[in-house]
Formats: C-alpha cells, sequence, structure tokens
C-alpha cells in the first residue's frame, strides 16, 4: 500500500495485567473510509485514543502523513480531525465561538460570512448564536463534525457518530462522510451498526480482545467466511450478512 | 499537508484564553461570590480595621478572596470540564497540555488581580485605608504570586479527585476550613497551639506576606520565613496535582 495517511504499526496497550490492544496493524490511504467494528470491550476505543495521540502505547507507532502522533503531535494533530464518541464543548459558547475557537487551534481564521457559510452547509444558520447545550442531539452531531473537519484534516476519526440519531440524521451524516470522501479525505470510522459499516465503509477491521480477527472489504468479508461454521452457526436468513460474520468472529455473548 | 508553525503556540493560547474569559463571564455569578465575598468582610470588618489597623483588615481579605478563587473557581471549573469530556476535545487538536492548563490558570490570574483591585477600592472609599505607593505595587504582586498557592492547593484537589461533585464539596469544605479557622485562629480565640499552626499553614503564611508586603518597612526574618513556607507550599501541591491529575475521569 502506497503513501498511507495513517500508519498503524504493531501497537499493543496494556492496562495493569490487561492487554487491551494486542499487535495491532493497519493502514488508510487517502480518500479510503475504513470500519473499526467491536464489541464493547474489544479494543476499539484505546485504538483510537492511541490515534488520536490521547493515550501512549506501550509499545508500537502511529503515523499521520509520515508524522508519528507521539513524537511530532503538533504536526500529526494538525492532519487529523476528530468527532468525539460524546460530543464535548463548552456548555457556555455559542456555536460561533466553539468554530472561532476551534478554527484558532488548527491556525484557521474565520471570518463571520465564513462561519455562515459553514452553518449553511449543515442546516443550522439561525443557531449560530446558540449555545452548544441549547442545539438538539442531531444538530450537535452536524456541528461536531463540522469542527472536526474545519481545517480541512487528511484524515477524519470518526467515534461512532451515528448513535442515538433518527434515520433522517444518520442519512445527513451518511451523505457527509461520502462527501469527505469524494474530496479525498480519509475516514476512520467506528460503529456498532452494521448497516453504516456496510453502506459506508470501503474496508473493515473487526476487532476483539484487543486484536485484529481480519480485514477486507465488506463484502469480500461476507464472501470469505460465508462457509465458516461459527458464522453459518450464527446466521438468520437465507443469506449470510455483514452482521453474521461478526457475531460468528466475535461471539454471541453480551459485552459489559 | 497541513503544517502548523511554530509560532502558532502564542495564536492558540489567545484562542483559548479568549474561550476561557467567555466561559468565566458567563459563570459570573461565581465568579462574582469570589469577588464580593472579601468585599462584604472588609466592610463589615470596621472593628477589625479600628481594633488591628487598615493593613490587617486588607491582607485578610484578599487572602480570603484568593482561597476562593483558587479553590472555589479553578479547581471546581476543572473538575466539571474533565467530567464533561472538554479537555478530551482540546487534546485532540494541536494545543498543547501545557497551553490549555496556562490559559486556565490565567483566568483564575486576571480575576485575582481584580479582586485585590476592588478590594484596594473599597477600602479606600468605605474605611479610609491608604497604603504607601511601594504598599500597594509590592502588595498587589505578592497577592497574585501567593493566589499560586490555592491554585496549586485547587490543582491537587482535582489531582487527588475524580468526581466533580466530590471535588465542589472537598473544596467548600476546605475553603470554610481555612477561612473560619484562619481568621479566628489568627486572633488566637481557639488558643495557643492553633494560633501557631494557622501561623504557618497556607493561609497564615500568605497572610504574613500580604501584611507585610503592604508595610514594606515591617519586611522581617518573619516574612522571609513565610515566604519559604509559600514557596514549599506551592511546590508540595504542584507536585501533588500533577502526579495525580488525570485528563478524563473514567
Amino acid at each position: 500500500m502506497e503513501n498511507p495517511i495513517l500508519q498503524v504499526k504493531d501497537i499493543n496497550v496494556f492496562y495493569d495485567t490487561q492487554h487491551a490492544v494486542d499487535n495491532v496493524s493497519f493502514q488508510i490511504v487517502q480518500g479510503e473510509i475504513f470500519g473499526l467494528l467491536g464489541p464493547n470491550g474489544a479494543g476499539k476505543t484505546s485504538t483510537l485514543s492511541v490515534i488520536e495521540g490521547l493515550l501512549k502505547p506501550t509499545s508500537g507507532t502511529v503515523e499521520v502523513m509520515g508524522h508519528n502522533i507521539h513524537e511530532n503531535p503538533s504536526q500529526a494533530k494538525a492532519n487529523i480531525g476528530v468527532q468525539l464518541q460524546s460530543t464535548s464543548f463548552q456548555p457556555e459558547l455559542t456555536i460561533n465561538e466553539i468554530i472561532m475557537l476551534y478554527g484558532g487551534l488548527y491556525g484557521v481564521e474565520i471570518k463571520k460570512s465564513k462561519i455562515n457559510e459553514l452553518l449553511k452547509e449543515i442546516g443550522i444558520t439561525e443557531k449560530a448564536s446558540k449555545r452548544f447545550g441549547q442545539l438538539s442531539g442531531g444538530q450537535q452531531q452536524r456541528v461536531s463534525l463540522l469542527i472536526a473537519t474545519i481545517h480541512n484534516p487528511e484524515l477524519v476519526l470518526l467515534d461512532e457518530p451515528t448513535t442515538g440519531l433518527d434515520p433522517q440524521s444518520r442519512r445527513h451524516l451518511w451523505d457527509r462522510m461520502e462527501l469527505l470522501k469524494k474530496n479525498n479525505h480519509s475516514i476512520l470510522l467506528t460503529t456498532h451498526s452494521m448497516e453504516e459499516a456496510e453502506a459506508v465503509c470501503d474496508r473493515i477491521a473487526i476487532i476483539d480482545d484487543g486484536k485484529i480477527l481480519t480485514i477486507n472489504t465488506p463484502e469480500k468479508l461476507i464472501e470469505e467466511y460465508k462457509d465458516d461454521p461459527r458464522v453459518v452457526k450464527v446466521s438468520r436468513g437465507s443469506r449470510v450478512t455483514l452482521e453474521d460474520v461478526f457475531i460468528g468472529l466475535t461471539g454471541r455473548e453480551i459485552r459489559n | 499537508m497541513n503544517e502548523i508553525k511554530t509560532e502558532a503556540s502564542y495564536k492558540i493560547f489567545k484562542c483559548l484564553f479568549r474561550a476561557d474569559l467567555a466561559v468565566q463571564w458567563r459563570n459570573r455569578r461565581a465568579s462574582l461570590i469570589s469577588l464580593f465575598v472579601p468585599v462584604i468582610i472588609l466592610i463589615s470588618w470596621k472593628s477589625v480595621v479600628i481594633a488591628m489597623g487598615g493593613a490587617f483588615a486588607l491582607s485578610s481579605a484578599i487572602t480570603i478572596g484568593l482561597v476562593a478563587v483558587g479553590l472555589m473557581g479553578y479547581a471546581n471549573n476543572m473538575a466539571r470540564d474533565r467530567e464533561k469530556g472538554i479537555f478530551e476535545r482540546l487534546r485532540v487538536t494541536p494545543a498543547s497540555t501545557t497551553i490549555i492548563m496556562t490559559s486556565r490558570i490565567a483566568v483564575q490570574i486576571l480575576q485575582m488581580a481584580a479582586m485585590n483591585i476592588l478590594v484596594f477600592i473599597v477600602a479606600y472609599f468605605i474605611d479610609n485605608i491608604t497604603l504607601s505607593a511601594g504598599g500597594y505595587i509590592l502588595s498587589f504582586i505578592i497577592s497574585l504570586f501567593c493566589g499560586a498557592v490555592f491554585l496549586s492547593m485547587g490543582q491537587a484537589i482535582v489531582g487527588l479527585i475524580s468526581s466533580s461533585a466530590t471535588v465542589n464539596s472537598v473544596s467548600r469544605f476546605v475553603y470554610i476550613g481555612l477561612v473560619l479557622i484562619g481568621a479566628f485562629g489568627e486572633l488566637g480565640v481557639l488558643g495557643g497551639l492553633l494560633k501557631n499552626i494557622i501561623l504557618w499553614s497556607p493561609y497564615g503564611s500568605v497572610k504574613i506576606l500580604l501584611l507585610t508586603s503592604m508595610i514594606p518597612s515591617d519586611w522581617g526574618s518573619e516574612s522571609w520565613i513565610a515566604l519559604i513556607v509559600t514557596i514549599l507550599y506551592i511546590i508540595i501541591f504542584t507536585m501533588i496535582g500533577i502526579k495525580w491529575f488525570k485528563w478524563k475521569t473514567n
């Protein structure tokens, strides 16, 4: 794979004796939407935290556009846009102020007319002077994605972005992801929705117990595992789905 | 590729500081309490002014104001923002943790400066307390330095306690303890032993420094010892606050 935007190489994370991330490696290329799927506690959040530079791995490296996230965090983070699982902006700030703040943190000067243009794009022009806490869940997610991409980053990390959204808001977010892809941005997406993974991801990695079990396109994953006894056993219909593959590989027991 | 230039650190600080100031302004009810408590004390202590002198009352009021800003303001803001994940969101940007922290502390120092000036003005107009020009300048500088004791205490509290509700309770408890025991203890009301303990407590050492800086000719060996004790408190509380501080609660 040539010139990856994100290169994750042999990362390991231990919490005391628990091996939370076990030798995880993968790459994302330009314009690719890459899905990281796994049950609760599989190691998704820890992996993502390492990529975001929030968690230092016990071993292994993460490079964004060739910049090591831990050795050269400013350069690496300048190329990443992040939408965290829980939207977390200062509730006292207005949408205008949040845009100005985060634009400024990335060195992007944003004029008032540009803010209006950006808000128009996500359909909340009239909310510019509202505080973040006054927006609906869907509107907050749209603002959050807008902030994640305000500096036109090469790589966008989306941590379960559609959780709790109604179908309209979810479709809107998928459209935004497709638009980002069309503009050659790469996306790393974590999700529990197999429908979402199938709809938007070019490639998918299934992770469990800290290890990557498999990486491939959704179609090839289904093709590869459709006759696997673990998958056949859990399949509910005549046709094997991505969810069947996921449950077959990660097991049926409910995780906390 | 987006290249972040090294001189952008100042711009990053400016953005954060502006946002932190806006947040502080919108939470001004809490800020006003820390501004007005020392003023109310000063107004209601007319008898203390007459009995112990203007500098004594002024230094007590400023010390109480510094405790309020450092403990009630800083500690609670940090705990709340940590719990809401605001620090997590900021840390995934190119802003370093040092700049994020510096901006937070700068806002509190600004508030301490405002409290200080307000106390000087009220003391002048209500109690006719005046200091020499040197006294005003030195005590103003010393008060900002002493603010670091209570900011570091606040940092130690958010370092040791993760829940924002518990931080709120503990900081109020420590605030009331420091202020009540400090104010009454230094007058000897609570006994000689407690008076000596309070003398070298964070409250007492800050009080000595402020009092003697208001009358620079009174600066002596006790002031130097108070300065050393104050520096030690800052170092110890900062070390505790940094060592155990976590940017997220879970």
